[in-house]
């Protein structure tokens, strides 16, 4: 099966919505720009209430923006209804119809554009077959349990040769296990169609496995635009580094910038980082960020920072130690545990930081 | 902008439209050349009893029609040409002309002949006469034994018929520029069809709810042509009009206390203590909702009358009457105590009674659990059925219409004054002073009482009850239910004996009579009544399917106004909506009184509120996502609506259908007012009925109304029944 590629444009979106009983306004999305390339997956990451599914929904065309431009390609689509534009979303309530079995669900698309009996049927069960529904067709989607109705509802749109798939948290109501499961087959399924499409996550697991660009954001705007390993790696605010992954926050005094590297004073220790957020300089506070795989206990006094240990918890292939500093506790992973030294709850340690991992961030 | 497909769509809905247009408008224009024909027949007729026969006396007679109808010529011929002599009496010398042009052609020749065998008889074709257009009619003058003895040739001008004629071919022009424009219009914005459904309901609401009620509102504050405070001054001072107000308001809080004591009475019976038979007594206390105005009436008077069957033939009292207060409080109690019953069934359902056992537990006694827990959370539910009842009792019209005797209410007093004695203003101001009570218990009702609601639905009925009542409470309960159902079964068992008795009062003997001859007279009014109801249930089924699909679902400016302005008509009582109704459409630019149109859409118009509130509950309970997703897919919003919402809505449009079916077969209070000759309802002819005394016809007309009634509901019972089956199945397969 082919599929268009095409890019989506958001230029400036602003979306307010009235709330009528306060008589306020509720900015959902502030000047929002994105540009999607054809063929990739972008995900929109962030906590809920920060607009990213109002974002996706003016895509769809559910959504009129009070401000901007909705492009898809190179057309100009923002007043279109949703019915006129050439995406198919998937629902996180999967929004199956009740009353149709599973063929008919999917084969809806396809009757509105009024396709010949033959075609529906042979293209139906060609994407039953992708998505591994063959023996359901005749099924109500009552009787499908959520994996499978999220699986009819994936098939539902792609059937329509969408240019743009929108996918509003489609994984959220599925058990952990199920989701690990879809979330491969969402991505193989979108990277063998090479098909555009939007994802929308307050999961960063999801949001990082899946994506070929990560968008966060919060409060209605944009945060940071860039991929999993950057985002994960190089944060440029507390709040993106938080929300992607677990991270410790040092605050440290700035000494000298050169172009690569940062040299910052911690616990009045002189401390050579190598990545930084561009535009802070010497003599400034700031923030330095420690992810729990990037720092390890050693004996007092070895280290930056000292400290006791809290609590250990044993995952198998790590042990998390939460030691407690100065600066409040902090979560240091052990990966590979069997062939490191674990400290005991209560023992006094010393943190050692991977200069190579640290980065510094500016103060907020 | 402007496709191929979308100019095909808009032809092809131009072509319908206009279609539809001519259909209705050229009916219109039929029915109102009949009338037209009627009244000149009448006319005829009447100026042609008082024709003198005497030939001196003739030419008198010619100038006093030409002064009092001055559109009007007259020619007398006396004696019948072609049977002997015959002599031409006119008041102009062009008539004569006129007549011995004429004289020969076959019109002339068969009008006569028609009159000389006592016919009338009317001619198709115009005449012209002194630049005019003129229709004729011939008619027989006959002498005192009323034997033929001349011929009387009307030339009646056409001018009036051609203005209005006229006026109506503009109307036709203006509906379809009115589309046109419309559609045009709504092209311009993001979702045509949409914009196009949300204009229609607009248009719908604007011209057949706020037009009408604004009429009326005009009307009481004119006084020829002029504005006056007079209509207004009238009614509030008249001793007559204010008793009639404080009667409705009396009536109604009488009513309204009886209903909540007998409602709660049975609600509380039924779903606070285990008795048996609780689905028996649940639909006895539910019937009367759907029985037809009149008939709980009828037998009221049937027992308790003055020829009726316990107060004369068991009891013989004298001086008792059953006509006022006393008995209008009888018979509304017994027939909206179910809507009282229906709204504290609810209330006290979803109080969970685990509360109760939590009282009891804490060592309180069963009166004081009931006193200080079940009776406190009911308070807003037996506030709300206290008030609900209240505007029914008010809004009531067929039972004062019959019961009232002496006792004067606002919705029989405005009825009279319209039809009675033709004052208009008087009517609308009195049933617009009736809306004042009714607004206030409704607002009060919305947003004080709803506001106070404790409840708090749990979804979780408690699997086991504990018994709130000690065992000598309980059996006097439940004797008070089982008296009170009994003496409902009675009275509809009286209608029924009443279909088969001679003469009730007089003469018990069996009979099949009153069937024969009821269906003999009613048969008319049977069809009329049922194709009415037949076609107002799809039309407001679909438009109330609708509406809900867009107060839901849709955000548009001006919806809240809408929605407002759509479930008005419940609030209002009936004979308000029916004067507005004859104020609005009795005139230009919409003449539609007369018409089977108005009574159709009086109709979907009061039926479409409760309609809404139906598909609006439903929707409510369906996710968006899947609207959405057939949108997304390509889907427009009346395919969406056609393929998605209708399926899965299918139980409330069903219910609303056959609401509408029923309410429309017992309608009574604004249909009154917009029947005609033409179409005629069920309930007035009982109504008819029964003021001449023909209890048997009545009850007969009652029976066969209750029949059909129950019949859709049945209906209605089995289709949605089959499609919870249906869904039985499902969650088997699944389990």
């Amino acid at each position: 099966m082919k599929t268009k590629t095409t890019s989506v444009n958001l230029e400036n979106i602003t979306k307010i919505f009235k709330d009528k009983q306060s008589h306020s306004e509720v900015h959902a999305v502030q000047d929002v720009n994105i540009l999607i390339e054809p063929g990739t997956l972008v995900t929109l990451l962030g906590p809920s209430g920060c607009g990213k599914t109002t974002t996706l929904r003016m895509i769809a065309g559910f959504e009129l923006p009070t401000k901007g431009k909705v492009y898809i390609g190179n057309e100009d689509v923002t007043y279109l209804p949703p019915n006129k534009r050439d995406t198919a979303m998937v629902f996180q309530s999967y929004g199956l119809f009740p009353h149709m079995n599973v063929f008919n669900n999917i084969a809806y698309g396809l009757k509105l554009r009024q396709m010949s009996k033959s075609e529906i049927e042979k293209r139906v069960m060609e994407i039953l077959k992708v998505v591994g529904l063959e023996q359901l067709a005749q099924r109500a989607p009552s009787r499908l349990s959520g994996g499978q109705q999220q699986r009819v509802s994936l098939a539902r749109s792609l059937i329509v040769q969408p240019s743009v798939l929108l996918l509003d948290e489609p994984l959220s109501n599925l058990d952990a296990l199920l989701r690990e499961q879809m979330r491969v087959e969402i991505r193989r399924i979108q990277q063998s169609f090479g098909i555009t499409a939007v994802y929308v996550t307050h999961d960063r697991v999801e949001a990082m496995s899946l994506s070929d660009q990560v968008i966060v954001m919060n409060a209605g705007k944009i945060i940071q635009v860039g991929s999993p390993e950057e985002i994960y790696e190089k944060p440029d605010s507390k709040f993106v580094a938080g929300f992607i992954g677990k991270v410790a926050f040092f605050p440290v005094e700035v000494q000298e910038v050169s172009e690569k590297k940062c040299v910052v004073e911690i616990n009045e220790k002189v401390f050579n980082t190598y990545s930084y957020v561009e535009g802070i300089q010497a003599g400034q506070k700031a923030t330095m960020m420690c992810r729990p795989e990037s720092m390890k206990p050693v004996e007092p006094g070895e280290g930056i920072l000292d400290g006791e240990v809290r609590t250990n918890i044993y995952l198998g292939n790590s042990v998390e130690s939460f030691i407690s500093t100065e600066f409040g506790e902090v979560l240091v992973q052990i990966d590979n545990p069997a062939q490191k030294k674990i400290y005991k709850e209560g023992k006094k340690v010393s943190m050692a930081i991977d200069s190579e991992l640290a980065r510094v961030l500016p103060e907020e | 902008m402007f496709t191929k497909k979308k100019v095909a769509v808009f032809i092809v809905l131009l072509v319908l439209v206009l279609i539809l247009d001519f259909w209705i408008f050229n009916n219109v224009k039929d029915e109102f050349a009949d009338i037209i024909q009627s009244n000149r027949a009448e006319l005829a007729s009447a100026l042609l009893l008082s024709a003198p026969t005497d030939e001196e006396k003739i030419e008198g007679w010619l100038a006093t029609n030409r002064e009092k109808h001055p559109d009007l010529n007259i020619i007398y011929i006396k004696g019948l040409p072609g049977y002997g002599d015959s002599k031409l009496f006119t008041v102009e010398e062009g008539l004569l002309r006129f007549y011995s042009s004429n004289e020969d052609s076959a019109v002339f020749e068969k009008g006569i002949e028609s009159a000389v065998y006592d016919e009338l008889y009317f001619a198709q074709d115009n005449y012209n006469y002194r630049d005019s257009e003129n229709r004729l009619v011939f008619a027989p003058i006959k002498d005192e034994m009323g034997f033929p003895v001349g011929v009387g040739i009307f030339l009646f001008n056409n001018k009036e018929y051609k203005k209005f004629n006229n006026l109506i071919n503009i109307f036709i022009l203006a509906v379809a520029a009115i589309f046109f424009v419309v559609y045009w219009l709504s092209q311009f914005t993001r979702d045509p069809m949409l914009s196009f459904i949300i204009l229609f309901l607009l248009l719908l609401v604007g011209i057949f709810i706020v037009y009408p009620l604004f009429e009326a509102v005009r009307l009481t504050f004119l006084k020829d042509g002029q504005f006056s405070l007079e209509t207004w001054k009238t009614i509030l001072t008249t001793k007559q009009y204010v008793s009639a107000l404080w009667g409705s308001i009396k009536l109604g809080i009488s009513t309204a206390t009886f209903s909540t004591l007998v409602g709660f009475l049975f609600a509380f019976v039924i779903t606070r203590t285990a008795v048996k038979g609780k689905k028996f007594f649940s639909t006895m206390a539910t019937l009367p909702v759907i029985s037809p105005p009149f008939s709980l009436t009828l037998s009221i008077i049937l027992l308790f009358g003055n020829n009726g069957l316990i107060t004369k033939q068991l009891l013989n009292v004298q001086n008792f009457s059953i006509y006022g207060l006393g008995g209008l409080t009888l018979v509304q109690t017994m027939g909206m105590f179910p809507i009282a019953f229906l709204t504290m069934v609810g209330v006290l359902n979803a109080i969970d009674s685990t509360l109760e056992d939590a009282a009891m537990d804490l060592s309180a006694s069963r009166m004081k659990t009931f006193t200080s827990v079940t009776l406190p959370l009911a308070v807003p539910g037996i506030l709300s059925a206290w008030l609900l009842v209240f505007t029914n009792s008010l809004a009531d019209f067929a039972n004062p219409l019959i019961l009232s005797g002496d006792y004067r209410v606002l919705s029989v007093e405005a009825y009279l004054e319209v039809t009675g004695m033709n004052r208009l203003g008087n009517g609308a101001a009195l049933s617009l002073l009736l809306l004042l009570p009714t607004l206030t218990a409704f607002l009060v009702q919305r947003t004080w009482v709803s506001k106070k609601s404790y409840v708090t639905v749990t979804g979780k009925p408690s699997a086991t009850l504990t018994e709130l009542t000690s065992k000598p409470v309980k059996y006097t309960l439940l004797t008070l239910m089982i008296v009170i159902t009994a003496f409902l079964i009675g009275l509809y068992g009286t209608i029924v004996a009443g279909c088969f008795v001679k003469n009730w009062g007089i003469d018990y003997s069996f009979t099949l009579e009153n069937w024969s001859e009821a269906l003999q007279r009613g048969k008319d009014a049977i069809v009329d009544t049922t194709i009415l109801a037949t076609i107002t249930m799809p039309i407001a089924g679909i438009i109330a399917m609708v509406a809900a699909m867009i107060i839901v679902r849709k955000k548009f400016y001006g919806k809240r106004l809408m929605e407002i302005l759509l479930m008005t008509p419940f609030a209002i009582p009936g004979t308000l909506i029916g004067i507005s109704f004859i104020l609005a459409f009795n005139k230009a630019p919409l003449i539609l009184v007369g018409t089977a149109a108005i009574i159709i859409i009086n109709y979907v118009v009061r039926e479409l509120p409760v309609g809404i509130e139906g598909g609006v509950a439903t929707l409510r309970q369906i996710d968006p996502a899947i609207e959405e997703a057939a949108s997304d897919l390509g889907a427009d919003v009346p395919t969406v609506f056609r393929t998605i919402i209708l399926p899965l809505i299918r139980p409330a449009f069903i219910s609303s259908l056959s609401y509408t079916f029923v309410r429309s077969m017992t309608a009574v209070s604004a249909v009154i007012f917009l029947i005609s000759a033409q179409w005629y309802h069920m309930t007035v002819l009982i109504y008819n009925f029964s003021e001449n005394l023909r209890f048997g016809l009545a009850s007969v007309l009652a029976t066969t109304l209750i029949i059909i009634v129950l019949a859709v509901f049945g209906l209605m019972r089995l289709l949605i029944r089959e499609n919870k089956v249906l869904a039985k199945n499902d969650a088997v397969m699944r389990g």
